[in-house]
């Protein structure tokens, strides 16, 4: 892991349209990162979209990165990129309501690619809702503290305490 | 360092629990955060690492042109700014007295008449442009019969005195 001084020097390296700062970006943070959206996807290729979009986002928006944690600006992007799917998600499913159940099914549960398999993790994972299975996937993959956590959430933290207790002690019982 | 291995987890939780509930909260998370850590997610593969890495390389250059042209804008917008505010500040702050002396212009344009002394051209033009509309007035007046004078006698003078006023004019 880069630490904070070579970090900054990457993040102005990038600012500055240096290619060779981006690839390391990348090289720092695609594992947490496809972790993450993995996590919440359960479905490799729609991570690997994702995880393009977060770097081609980051291209983008670099500029608006006014300094902070810089984990959790890039969780942020992360977190709207994922919101931004999951609500184009639910304009298909409307849209396919008025069609055949079918062809719905098929559409909309993109959820294995290929033979691949789930993890025992995975599936208990999506017994979770939504927003806990949010909220540990962001605590665990972008490692930012409960604060700013709480504060990326616009929560108190005392409600970002609590629902994360909740949701991995839950998580505990359906693995064990 | 991140900020999260500088928080301490009992601490916080001891704000909203008592201190065997805090414990045991805490307790809780990390036994969960070890599950996580033991089912970890699968990684990214290779092929599409380089191919993030090529497709930001790509938007670079067009990002900087962008950069570079909205830098342009902003400082053509900037000198255009300051060349109104110029002009105006001039306009307002400039305490010459303005010129009062009238500056008349010749009816005639330099192009068509060339004269040596316009101002007298002038006056002399206008003369003979006001006795052509009078003889025209008068000719008119006769055509139609309105008139009393002697007829075509009267009509032939008037174009003999026309033709008379036009002579003059061109021999000057």
């Amino acid at each position: 892991m880069a630490n904070s001084d070579d970090l900054a020097q990457l993040i102005i390296g990038c600012k500055s349209g240096d290619s060779r700062c981006f690839s390391q970006v990348v090289d720092i943070y695609a594992s947490r990162c496809y972790g993450y959206f993995y996590r919440l996807t359960g479905n490799r290729d729609l991570s690997d979209e994702l995880l393009s979009e977060l770097f081609v986002k980051l291209v983008e928006k670099i500029s608006s990165y006014k300094g902070g944690s810089f984990e959790g600006w890039l969780f942020r992007v992360a977190s709207n990129i994922f919101h931004d799917y999951l609500r184009s998600r639910h304009r298909r499913k409307k849209l396919l309501d008025s069609q055949k159940e079918q062809i719905e099914s098929q559409i909309i549960e993109p959820k294995k690619s290929g033979n691949e398999q789930l993890d025992i993790l995975q599936m208990q994972l999506e017994k979770m809702d939504s927003d806990t299975r949010e909220l540990i996937m962001l605590r665990f993959y972008s490692e930012l503290s409960f604060k700013e956590i709480a504060k990326m959430r616009s929560e108190p933290i005392g409600t970002t305490l609590a629902k994360l207790h909740r949701g991995l002690k839950k998580l505990r019982e359906l693995m064990s | 360092m991140n900020s999260r291995d500088s928080e301490n987890l009992k601490d916080l939780f001891a704000r909203f629990l008592s201190d065997e509930q805090a414990e045991s909260s805490v307790e809780d998370i990390q036994k969960g955060e070890q599950i996580l850590r033991e089912n970890p997610a699968p990684e990214p593969n290779s092929m599409l690492l380089a191919n993030i890495k090529a497709e930001m390389a790509m938007r670079l250059p067009s990002r900087r042109a962008n950069i570079f042209s909205n830098t342009a804008y902003r400082i053509a917008c900037a000198a255009a700014t300051i060349m109104i505010i110029s002009a105006i500040g001039i306009r307002l702050f400039d305490k010459t007295p303005v010129s009062t002396d009238i500056q008349y212009g010749s009816l005639i344009p330099q192009n068509v008449w060339d004269g040596v002394d316009i101002t007298t051209d002038d006056a002399e033009l206008a003369d003979y442009a006001i006795k052509i509309e009078q003889i025209e007035q008068e000719l008119r007046a006769l055509q139609s019969g309105e008139s009393a004078g002697n007829g075509e006698s009267s009509l032939t003078e008037l174009e003999m005195e026309l033709v008379a006023i036009n002579n003059d004019f061109w021999k000057e």
